[in-house]
């Protein structure tokens, strides 16, 4: 035998690959790191917590920020701040993924003259434009430098004003794309004041909303839902009824017990009628005799007859609406959205005032405060102002801070073409969005989670921001680079940083909140609370005197004209919000609840429109307005009004990074430049488009099965009728059993989940994602329904026969007692615990998916690949977790880390688990406390007092299978809308 | 060119390497670590009688015990045999401010989490596990800390519980 060469080479070949194939790696030996100096408030492998607020939108909830190593983990609401009091939506939560983004710029940038970036030093870009402010005030122009940012109050607000002053200039624009013009409008026109109420849905007996969607993005979501949820609390099988009037079954659309359809803009209407039947029948309360007069003659026309005529509801309707609403005293009429914008909604809104008012509302369930920041959002008309002066050259240099004006700014406003006009372009932003690419210098400032701050989202609600941890990339904090522009342009060696700057700030609030105290503490406490909260000081309201029957007419906005068939509605996307939340992959991958459509925005298009155009679901439609044109899938949706489309607004990003880049399309290019006639805001919905088939399948990724459940009640719904009638549960409980049963010595973990309670706002999902490292898997990935997520909310829209409301059920892993997982696993790598866990061990796992194919509920989720965290995203990864890899089956856990927390911290203080020391991520986060977790052993514990209470309604899905699931649904419950 | 006489060679070399590969690519542990400063254990806990946890701190209170802080090392070390060379070295890596980059000795896979504090408050002896390493200069893998054998015979002496989500989850 002769070996060449060659064959050896061969044979070492496939030696090591011999070698390698038995799956021994080598573990390299990794560093252990330890202090310097010992930190005193962290000990390794335990985690610190600290209080922030959130800014991904106007809301300013508190947050608990979850640090591990100093890194920041996850974030959750914070418990003690009047806003959020403990809980989160979706797009707080990936706020982590806006800090850990991969795309985020890591250090100043200067554009160089062929268009291209380069790096550029700190101190010389802030004496790059230092030197270019001192030459504009030379030349006395020192009013030629302007200021955009996002809705800011405090600390920075005052030292962007600041900022100003030193240089002369008074351009300053808080700038939010959807601003509350018409609600400001409308309180002008009614009550005389400029404000934005607060609204007490808690304190409501009756809630009526006007096409606002007051669950999803309007104002502050969290804070709404956790309300509702409160009102929506079952006593005596009755509960505070909810009715939605609006052209587009939104999310809270479908939470409504009965969903109105009418066209955009008609909603005014219906109030006005009401309005009409109340003052008439003499059931207004608390306004006096004259103003009663007052009233009659301004809504002397909207009789139910004609409302009849505009809107389509029946004059009968509409008169027992009226006598309901204004028996329930209180009431809550809420009206006041983007999408009502430029279509009558200040009229809308003004008319929802004035049913507030003749009922008696007013100061109960609708409060306007002494202070309401939120009024100092400048309208649309302020922007098209500011355009038009950089389009004169007025402006020289413009600094943009957290805004992206060039995204939502309409098209044919020309605020993009008038930007080249602006000598010096400063982005003090975090990402390269399509304002910062178009900037001359980009200034990368620090996540709102890496700074100090101050937020007041409403009277009396002083929110204090820290950062939890040191910045990841060589960026700054807005306060300091504005701090350090203003020490450069007073030749002032003297650098003070932005925390001493905010510490200045709450010595005044110290001086009026606890004068007596020693400051030091109150600092501290201050921050260890998130802030200091106090009682709003609430103003009274009157009726305009001048406010008559010709005022409703001058809020009427322009019909729209109808040439090509059909009219568009735009509304904020759920998870995008403006479109800020684009490039957070979560919010990317998490459906849409009512459409559930990830990675894309979409067409609605009510069937009958679509059958006429020869559309279905995920045909590429083009839809043109004079301004624009865009071309995305349709969705075919009963949810919409005939001869409206409706879009939402988030996606469609040139810039913005890998995650929102080449997605969709935006439908702010559709829309006129123009101003709303009455508000001066954008006009987002009520414009002429045409819409054309074009022919084309594309390839949407829709997580939704189906529509329908068909003949298997997966969602049990009950009126309230049949719920009295009707108080002994109906679900068979013993079959016989194959198996040996299994004991629970110590816990048996369950949950119970009220349907009723669920708004499908998906805030559990992105908690679950954050707190059990679920990768996101991409577009392609999730059309081949390989999405990893652990709990989703599935939609349905046949859970009732007398109602097409789309209802929500959160499917996660049942832990069923007799579970069809658990004897198919060929090597016990899906087994059951003493505890009651459908346990899954990751390192046994083979990856058979067996146990996937026997689940009933298809809730296991398999690794087709090594899913990737782009750095620095996996410095997000929860150190409790495992990460799966390829070839291995994952789900639900019940967090079985927070269950061996609890365990070990009961342990160490020498006690058993009490109910409540164990809270799911998915529970602790939700903000209508629709999932309650706990011992199903111990009688007391609230997961089954909440059974035993609702034992007419609980029920399990599937149960015929005799699965025996540690979940328990609550039936959703429909009241009556009228009595 | 006969190339019969390189036969053997061939051979020799084949499983040489092959012999090389098993040894370096089944190698679950780390190799001999090669620590930043010659640390011995021997002498501070065999000769000097330190108690483990005035280092490692945290085994009581906490999952993983701690590295001590360089800060802990200069207390006694401002006086302590000052003059001896690694310890010279200890002084200029705390001059500088910088942390030591020890390396690690064991190491348990990403899937396993081993709490120190429940074991410990139990009554768990340091040297169960890591041995008495009083006797060593060296610290080198300990390999039985790497085997589920090793913690499950244990738990089944103490009747602590074998479920599995216990150490994976």
């Amino acid at each position: 035998m002769e070996i060449k060469r060659r064959d050896f080479v061969k044979l070492i070949g496939a030696a090591s690959v011999a070698t390698a194939l038995p799956g021994c790696t080598r573990q390299r030996p990794r560093n252990l790191i330890p202090y310097v100096i010992p930190h005193e408030e962290i000990q390794p492998g335990k985690a610190v917590w600290y209080a922030s607020v959130c800014r991904e939108c106007p809301a300013g909830c508190g947050v608990h920020v979850r640090v591990r190593e100093g890194r920041a983990v996850k974030v959750e609401g914070n418990p003690v701040h009047p806003v959020s009091e403990g809980k989160l939506c979706s797009r707080g939560h990936a706020s982590l993924q806006g800090l850990y983004n991969p795309d985020r710029i890591q250090q100043p940038r200067r554009k160089r003259e062929d268009g291209r970036w380069e790096r550029i030093a700190w101190d010389d870009a802030q004496e790059l434009i230092a030197d270019k402010i001192k030459d504009l005030i030379d030349e006395g122009r020192g009013d030629n430098i302007a200021f955009i940012n996002s809705h800011q109050t405090g600390s920075l607000d005052a030292l962007i004003n600041e900022f100003l002053n030193t240089v002369g200039s008074a351009r300053r624009l808080n700038y939010e794309p959807f601003g509350y013009e018409s609600v400001k409008k409308a309180s002008d026109t009614v009550f005389n004041v400029e404000k934005i109420p607060q609204y007490k849905f808690n304190e409501a007996n009756y809630i009526i909303s006007f096409g606002s969607d007051f669950l999803e993005t309007w104002m502050s979501p969290v804070k709404h839902a956790r309300e509702f949820g409160a009102a929506r609390e079952l006593q005596n099988s009755r509960m505070v009824p909810f009715l939605h009037v609006g052209p587009r079954l939104s999310m809270t659309a479908t939470n409504a017990d009965e969903f109105i359809k009418v066209k955009p803009g008609r909603e005014y209407a219906l109030a006005l009628g009401m309005v009409h039947v109340i003052v008439h029948e003499n059931i207004a309360r608390g306004i006096p005799r004259a103003q009663l007069n007052h009233v009659r003659a301004v809504v002397e026309d909207y009789f139910p007859r004609e409302v009849e005529r505009i809107t389509g509801i029946q004059f009968e309707k509409v008169e027992k609406l009226a006598r309901t609403f204004a028996a329930a005293n209180p009431g809550l009429a809420v009206a006041g959205n983007p999408s009502l914008d430029g279509n009558n909604g200040a009229l809308t809104t003004a008319a929802v005032h004035l049913l507030n008012y003749v009922c008696g509302n007013i100061g109960r369930t609708v409060v306007f405060e002494q202070t309401d920041l939120l009024e100092n959002i400048d309208s649309y008309a302020n922007m098209r102002r500011f355009v038009r002066s950089m389009k004169q050259g007025e402006v020289s240099v413009l600094f943009v801070y957290d805004s992206n004006p060039s995204f939502t700014m309409p098209e044919a406003s020309g605020f993009n073409a008038a930007l080249e006009k602006v000598e010096l372009k400063v982005a003090l932003s975090s990402y390269l969005d399509e304002t910062s690419a178009q900037a001359d210098l980009i200034l990368p400032v620090n996540s709102p989670l890496e700074s100090w701050g101050d937020y007041e989202p409403s009277d009396g609600v002083y929110g204090l921001m820290q950062p939890s941890m040191k910045p990841v990339f060589n960026t700054r904090m807005a306060g300091d680079i504005l701090l350090s522009l203003k020490a450069l342009l007073n030749n002032d060696e003297n650098d003070a940083s932005f925390y001493d700057y905010v510490r200045e700030r709450w010595r005044e609030i110290h001086q009026r909140l606890a004068p007596n105290t020693d400051f030091e503490e109150f600092w501290v406490g201050s921050l260890a609370n998130g802030g200091r909260f106090t009682d709003a000081q609430t103003m009274t309201v009157q009726l305009n005197d001048r406010f008559a029957k010709q005022t409703l007419e001058e809020l009427k906005d322009r019909e729209p004209v109808e040439q090509n068939g059909f009219e568009l509605m735009t509304y904020p996307s759920m998870n995008h919000y403006d479109g800020r939340g684009a490039n957070r992959p979560w919010l990317q991958e998490i459906p849409d609840p009512m459409t559930q459509m990830t990675w894309e925005n979409w067409v609605e298009i009510h069937p009958d429109d679509a059958n006429r155009l020869g559309i279905r679901n995920g045909d590429k439609i083009e839809v043109r307005s004079s301004y624009g044109v865009i071309e995305l899938p349709a969705y075919v949706y009963e949810g919409i009004q005939p001869g409206v489309v409706a879009i939402p607004v988030g996606q469609g990003h040139s810039e913005y990074g890998r995650y929102a880049e080449n997605i969709g399309a935006s439908p702010i290019l559709l829309l006129s430049a123009s101003l709303a006639d009455v508000t001066g805001s954008v006009k987002w919905s009520g414009l002429d488009v045409s819409v054309v088939n074009k022919q084309e399948r594309l390839r949407i990724a829709n997580v939704a099965g189906s529509d329908v459940q068909g003949e298997r009640p997966f969602l049990q719904v009950v009126t309230v009728e049949e719920l009295i009638r009707n108080s002994t549960r109906e679900e068979k409980e013993e079959y016989p059993q194959i198996y040996e049963p299994h004991e629970y010595p110590e816990h048996r973990w369950g949950m119970t989940i009220d349907l009723n309670k669920c708004i499908g706002c998906s805030a559990c999902v992105t908690a679950c994602y954050s707190e059990n490292n679920i990768p996101v898997v991409g577009k392609e990935d999730v059309r081949r329904g390989r999405e990893l997520s652990w709990i989703q909310i599935q939609r349905f829209f046949d859970a009732r026969e007398d109602s097409d409301n789309g209802r929500f059920l959160p499917m996660l892993c049942q832990h069923c007692t007799a579970a069809p997982c658990e004897p198919v696993c060929p090597v016990f790598a899906a087994y059951h615990t003493n505890e009651g866990l459908n346990a899954q061990v990751y390192n046994r796992c083979i990856g058979t998916r067996y146990c996937s194919n026997n689940c009933p509920y298809k809730v296991r989720r398999f690794n087709w690949w090594d899913y990737d965290f782009p750095s620095p995203l996996n410095w997000q990864l929860n150190p409790d977790v495992t990460v799966r890899t390829k070839g291995v089956m994952e789900k639900c856990t019940f967090c079985v880390q927070r269950i061996t927390d609890a365990r070990q911290e009961a342990r160490l203080e020498g006690r058993d688990i009490r109910d409540g020391d164990v809270v799911p991520a998915c529970q602790q986060t939700c903000p209508t406390d629709a999932i309650v977790f706990g011992d199903l052993k111990d009688p007391d514990s609230r997961v089954n007092q909440l059974r035993e209470r609702n034992k007419a309604r609980g029920y399990h899905v599937l149960n015929e299978l005799n699965t025996q699931p540690a979940v328990m649904y609550l039936k959703d419950v429909v009241e009556e809308t009228t009595s | 060119m006969n190339q019969n006489f390189l036969y053997p060679l061939y051979i020799i070399l084949f499983v040489g390497f092959t012999a090389l590969l098993i040894v370096v690519g089944c190698e679950r542990q780390p190799t001999h670590p090669r620590q930043p400063i010659d640390f011995s254990h021997k002498v501070h806990v065999g000769e000097y009688k330190i108690d483990c946890e005035y280092c490692h701190s945290g085994v009581r209170s906490g999952p993983v015990a701690g590295i001590p802080s360089v800060q802990t090392c200069m207390g006694c070390h401002q006086l302590v045999a000052a003059t001896e060379p690694e310890i010279m070295k200890l002084r200029e890596i705390w001059e500088r401010g910088e942390p030591i980059r020890w390396k690690r000795v064991n190491v348990v896979a990403d899937f396993v989490y081993f709490d120190h504090y429940p074991h410990v408050s139990e009554g768990i002896s340091c040297e169960t596990c890591h041995g008495d390493v009083g006797q060593k200069d060296e610290l080198l893998p300990t390999p039985h800390l790497h085997s589920m054998t090793w913690c499950v015979d244990c738990h089944d002496t103490y009747e602590a519980s074998k479920d599995c989500m216990i150490c994976h989850r």
